[in-house]
């Protein structure tokens, strides 16, 4: 009687206690999570983290090949130039100066003297050229820089302060080697077979040895890494102690570890998750310019490289015609509204606008204009059916197969529009959401006709111009078909013709007229219709850190840039300690005033339920 | 049976049965509407159905179209849109009503293949004996023991995103639990005497399972239906949240899927999140009770004490 | 053993299963059990291998993609891939653990990225179900002692809407409410993960950091679990309540409580635990889906993100990991009915 009672009061006492430590659980999370540094150490530190929704996929940098790992790889060692920070043109890094011989074929680096590794061994010409030699004689260190070393020869260090690289043919790209160089005392005793699967991450309590602005310290995989300062760096000795980078499985955890200070920086936001960020204090946003581009890409003819056809695109996708009357239909400025929410601009040419000085802006510009679309097509000899679909003169129903990528969701919001869009003029899309893994495999082998992809556009144009050339169709390996770069299958001799030349003009002005006209090119036959320029929506708690650098000035990303710019001037914003804590403390204020009230609650409770409770109970 | 002049009608077998179901049915739905429970169910779902059917009349499908929204997003429910706008700017409640179609018919649909093959190889693998029922009981268990939903998304993944691959799926990875119930009806309806004597008097066995054993387990697989349909709709919400579901197809999953994939929790949009997980919410409840008030009232046990 | 000599019934049978215990029926009960579930266990083992082989999707081509992977390295990445499916298969049975499967999209063997990321599955969904268990069951006992009472209608009816929320729908709702903060609510949670990068989560001051990130998805997990424990447990007592002999017992003049707590309680805890053991399969689905929603690094998210690719190696291992937790949960409610409930052995 009595003890059933007790019981029960034992029980739900115990149910609440557990409610309690919940609770204090989270006031001492809330508390603990100001910390910021992440090992006691004396003094005070300070810490810029980087929220991120992309881990590196390996830290080393052979195998590493995500944008999170180049960012990791720039942090950490030296490249001979650097772009700058106002135009993208090549600045001096670790050489000081370079001039190419009469005959275009050789390059003399002068390498900076007096500069050391992280672990005080000398940093030389030497490396420099044990780098580049490794790479032009590796078979699996070429895996990504090949671009850049497909046309050296070899790589000489006659003295610890000249590097000099012999090419094949005048290239314009060798002021713009970005290849990562490596301290020859560490790699050399990683020899071929083990570097492909070498970790490069530094044992406890020691950092990875590198020669740039920080270095690795700790690396925890799926959740952060650890990079701190290095004291040895020949730009002078960083202003931050410490950077770390956490990784985040979905934006919304991102957005909200930002307003809580959790983190100080957070990139490649959602447009929706970075307009919520509005308004909150100490939170500044910045929508800074991108260099990627959005397209719906189509099947303009699979074949394999040596011209056999492959595949089961539509045919009807071969017609020009039809192509750019697509163009006509797509409202590049409602996707930028409501996918983007505004953030972003209208796409032309595969050159993004941002590259001011190799953006074309075509004289011929199409437009948002379903009417003139609709003429195009009627034209071109496409007839409504009964259906509202548009059917070809061997009575073949326009209708295709619309590929959107299913783990972004800008992709799984264009496919819609564009399904739409397509719709109004007479075209019907069967759209499909499938992992980037299986579009990749689908467009190796042809077997599609369209789909929405997006591509980053490196300073130099010459990689994305090569995507469209005959030779980066898929080509036969032992028997199976091996995708290349191209998705779309262009093939156009005087395309690849324009190509051949831009590769090999040393003259800036005469390079640029070319890269141009090859834009133009393509604008004109339409292997993609382009749909926008997407911005890098980034924000960061401006009331902690400042004097962040943007690429290029004045509104280009401030993070993840073509260069260490930020990293090497970010600095904390003096008196801003301890006041990005008031939030937590006013939530730790409520937190233990709920506490009270739930132990007040539960004590009455209790005391009431013992004297009735106690009577029913005995009721038998 | 009546001793007044007039019916001279022949009561053949047939008919003397009919009329006792008849009677039971009787019976049956007046226990049921005495539930307040079960009438609570039954009546959300009718209004969840109505809605439904009607969702054409109530709103143009083009309200569902992205390209056609001229709202704002993210709108707060008002006068002009009772349950706001989402990330698109399209009305809520235009969504939440149209994706009632999707949800409650892959619901109904998966389960239907699910009872049709759950109640089959229940029925079959306990009246059986040895090797023949001994295996399916082993299938049963097999699948039993697969974890549902990795399977479910491997499944989607393998077979493509449509609603028919969704009702499949769903249909295939949900009938062990039905079996492994029927099964044990089966076999304790088997140990009845009727049976024996059918058997006796040379019935084949599909005939004994036919007009013996089924409908002895009909009141135990229409209760177990019941509760089916809402883990089918459960399971079709998860799955569509996982983006495994048809990509243009609306359902409450998709609705949860797109609101969280665009920030909505960051936003505060609750009225994105709310409206279609209450809907769920409802319509599978509403079940759950159905499903018990007919077990409440097959079942002599819960009856009275 | 006291529930037969309370009500008088003959004590012969316990007697007997006592004596029987070490040999005989209940030997040969487990014996069939165990094989049984090794059984199960084999033709999981070949099913998973069938069944990834059907994903679409080709790693490699996303991996070169926009590399110039050297030819001879790309045949050597295909060849291991793509060997003729027998000799993968044959491969795959002479040691479904292998350490050689390597993880496609993490360059490590596939054991190894499991191994990283169990624990924080364990926490989540071992805490929750803990939980769940001990809160489900009270519930479950007293809704079924107040049978149709207030507190047994208002229980069960609660319970009943409970269990009818998808589970990460009620996350994303707490999410709302408690991390990102509504209705002029402040946001004292995280939005995610399980704990802030930099603190060091051996120490205490780390345990409650965890805590803190765990306590809005455990107490997901623990609310939807718990209202199926409870309705399970309460379904199971009602039942056992109504045997028959327990009507002795009550005739022999004992209270009703006494009943109750002694006799009726213990007996239906047994079907309730083997049946929460028969559940774990629905809480794999409910871990997979949660640990999405509150970005948790565990088992769950990397079976979803394992399938992007798809990581077939991976996956495979990941896929058996659950299979063979919910044989061997299955098989130790067996052999603890088996062992606690001598009717069953015989």
């Amino acid at each position: 009687m009595r003890a059933r009672s007790r019981r029960a009061r034992v029980i739900a006492a115990c149910a609440a206690g557990a409610l309690a430590m919940g609770v204090t659980a989270g006031l001492a999370g809330a508390a603990s999570a100001d910390s910021t540094s992440p090992t006691p150490s004396s003094g005070s530190k300070s810490v810029l983290t980087i929220g991120t929704t992309d881990d590196i996929d390996s830290a080393n940098p052979f195998t590493g090949y995500s944008v999170a790992a180049y960012e990791i790889f720039q942090m950490e060692y030296p490249t001979l130039t650097m772009y700058s920070p106002t135009d993208f043109s090549p600045t001096p890094r670790l050489a000081e100066s370079w001039t190419e011989s009469a005959d275009h074929l050789t390059w003399t680096y002068k390498i900076r003297s007096g500069l050391k590794w992280s672990d005080g061994a000398p940093l030389t010409a030497t490396d420099a050229a044990y780098t580049f030699n490794r790479i032009i004689n590796g078979k699996y260190e070429q895996t990504n820089y090949d671009s850049y070393t497909a046309n050296m020869v070899k790589a000489e260090a006659p003295d610890p302060t000249t590097l000099i690289i012999t090419i094949k043919k005048p290239s314009p790209i060798m002021e713009k080697l970005y290849v990562y160089i490596l301290p020859e005392h560490i790699w050399k005793s990683i020899d071929e077979k083990a570097v492909s699967s070498y970790k490069n991450e530094p044992a406890p309590g020691q950092t990875t040895v590198g020669g740039g602005a920080f270095l690795m310290a700790e690396r925890r995989t799926g959740q952060f890494i650890r990079m701190v300062a290095n004291p040895n760096f020949f730009g002078g000795k960083p202003k931050v102690d410490e950077i770390d980078f956490k990784i985040f499985k979905n934006q919304d955890a991102m957005a909200l570890a930002l307003k809580k200070g959790e983190i100080d920086f957070a990139d490649s936001l959602d447009a929706n998750v970075y307009k919520s960020l509005a308004g909150v204090p100490g939170v500044t946003q910045f929508p800074a310019v991108y260099s990627e581009f959005n397209e719906l890409a189509f099947n303009t003819g699979a074949a394999l490289e040596s011209g056999k056809p492959i595949g089961d695109g539509s045919p009807l996708l071969k017609d020009k015609n039809l192509r750019v009357a697509l163009g006509w239909a797509i409202d590049r400025k409602s996707l930028v509204d409501k996918v983007l929410g505004g953030l972003g601009s209208e796409a032309d040419t595969i050159i993004p606008s941002m590259y001011a000085n190799l953006h074309l802006t075509p004289a011929n510009p199409v437009t948002y204009n379903p009417d003139k679309a609709k003429q195009l097509l009627d034209a071109a000899g496409y007839k409504v059916g009964p259906d509202g679909i548009r059917v070809a003169a061997d009575g073949t129903k326009l209708s295709f197969r619309l590929y959107g990528r299913s783990e972004n969701d800008i992709s799984k919001k264009s496919v819609q529009f564009l399904k739409g869009y397509l719709a109004a003029v007479g075209v019907e899309a069967k759209v499909d959401l499938i992992s980037s893994d299986a579009l990749a495999e689908k467009i190796g082998a042809g077997n599609y006709d369209m789909f929405e992809w997006d591509w980053v556009v490196e300073p130099d144009p010459n990689y994305q111009l090569s995507t469209f050339t005959c030779a980066n169709r898929s080509y036969l390996d032992s028997g199976s078909v091996t995708a290349n770069l191209s998705d779309s299958f262009y093939c156009n001799p005087a395309y690849d013709a324009l190509n051949e030349k831009q590769s090999t003009e040393p003259d800036v002005a005469a390079r640029t007229a070319i890269v141009k006209q090859m834009q133009q090119m393509l604008y004109d036959d339409a292997p993609y219709i382009l749909t926008f320029y997407i911005d890098n929506l980034e924000a960061y708690r401006s009331d902690r850190f400042t004097d962040f650098v943007p690429q290029p000035a004045p509104n280009g990303s401030l993070l993840f840039q073509y260069g260490t710019w930020t990293y090497e001037s970010v600095q904390p914003v003096t008196n801003a300690a301890g006041d990005s804590t008031s939030s937590s403390k006013a939530g730790l204020a409520i937190g233990i005033a709920v506490l009270v009230l739930v132990a007040a609650a539960g004590v009455v409770f209790f005391l009431r339920r013992g004297r009735t409770g106690a009577r029913a109970d005995d009721e038998e | 049976m009546s001793t007044e002049a007039a019916p001279t009608k022949k009561l053949s077998p047939n008919s003397i049965v009919r009329a006792r179901r008849r009677a039971a049915l009787r019976r049956f739905t007046s226990a049921f509407g005495r539930d307040r429970g079960g009438m609570l169910g039954l009546v959300i779902i009718v209004v969840f159905f109505a809605l439904a059917l009607l969702a054409p009349l109530l709103f143009d499908r083009s309200e569902l179209d992205v390209t056609q929204a001229t709202a704002d997003p993210y709108l707060p429910p008002s006068r002009t849109y009772w349950l706001g706008t989402d990330d698109s700017g399209r009305n809520v409640l235009a969504l939440v009503i149209w994706g009632a179609r999707i949800s409650l018919l892959v619901g109904l649909s998966a389960t239907v293949l699910s009872m049709f093959i759950g109640t089959s190889i229940g029925i079959m693998s306990g009246h059986f004996r040895g090797v023949t029922g001994g295996a399916m009981d082993r299938v049963t268990e097999w699948f039993l023991v697969i974890p549902y939903l990795p399977l479910a998304i491997v499944l989607a993944t393998v077979l493509g995103k449509s609603i028919w691959v969704i009702i499949v799926v769903i249909g295939v990875t949900s009938w062990p639990g039905t079996a492994r119930i029927i099964r044990a009806q089966t076999l304790s309806v088997g140990s009845r005497a009727y049976l024996e004597r059918a058997r006796v008097l040379g019935g084949s066995n599909w005939h004994q399972m036919g007009r013996h054993v089924l409908p002895n387990v009909m009141p135990l697989v229409l209760a177990n239906t019941t509760l089916a349909v809402s883990i089918s709709i459960l399971s079709e919400t998860t799955l569509s949240f996982l983006g495994l579901g048809d990509p243009t197809a609306v359902s409450w999953g998709s609705i949860l899927e797109t609101a969280f994939d665009n920030g909505a929790i960051s936003l505060g949009a609750w009225w994105y999140l709310a409206a279609p997980g209450l809907c769920v919410v409802l319509v599978v409840m509403s079940f759950n009770f159905m499903g018990r008030a007919i077990e409440g009232i097959l079942d002599p046990r819960e009856q009275g004490a | 053993m006291t529930l037969f000599q309370e009500a008088g019934v003959d004590a012969a049978p316990s007697a007997l299963a006592r004596a029987g215990r070490l040999a005989g029926p209940s030997t040969r009960y487990v014996a069939k059990r165990i094989f049984a579930a090794l059984g199960t266990f084999a033709f999981v083992v070949v099913f998973n291998f069938f069944l990834f082989r059907l994903l679409p999707g080709d790693p490699i081509a996303l991996y070169t993609k926009g590399r110039d992977v050297d030819p001879a390295q790309m045949r050597a990445l295909r060849s291991t891939l793509n060997q003729p499916v027998l000799q993968q298969f044959v491969n795959y049975l002479k040691n479904p653990f292998s350490q050689d499967a390597s993880s496609v999209k993490y360059n490590l063997p596939a054991w190894e990225v499991i191994g990283t990321r169990v624990w924080p599955t364990v926490l989540l969904v071992g805490t929750a179900t803990l939980l769940a268990t001990i809160i489900g069951v009270w519930l479950g006992v007293r809704s079924a002692w107040a049978r149709g009472e207030r507190f047994d209608k208002v229980s069960t009816n609660t319970t009943l809407v409970l269990y009818s929320m998808p589970e990460f729908w009620f996350g994303m709702i707490l999410l709302i409410v408690f991390s990102a903060g509504v209705f002029g609510l402040p946001g004292l949670f995280p939005s995610g993960g399980l704990s802030t990068p930099g603190v060091d989560t051996s120490s205490p001051l780390g345990w409650l950091n965890v805590g803190w990130h765990l306590f809005l998805p455990v107490t997901t997990l623990t609310v939807i679990y718990l209202s199926e424990y409870s309705l399970i447990m309460r379904a199971s007592l009602i039942d056992e309540m109504g045997q028959d002999y327990l009507q002795t017992a009550r005739a022999k003049g004992l209270k009703e409580k006494m009943v109750r707590r002694h006799h009726a309680v213990p007996n239906a805890m047994l079907p309730t635990m083997t049946l929460i053991f028969l559940n774990l399969g629905f809480v794999v689905g409910g871990a997979i889906t949660i640990e999405y929603v509150f970005s948790i690094n565990g088992l769950g998210s990397l079976t979803v993100d394992a399938l992007r690719g798809p990581d077939i190696p991976l996956l495979q291992s990941l896929f058996l990991l659950f299979s063979a937790a919910v044989i061997a949960a299955n098989l130790f409610a067996d052999l603890l009915y088996g062992r606690l409930d001598p009717r069953v052995r015989t």
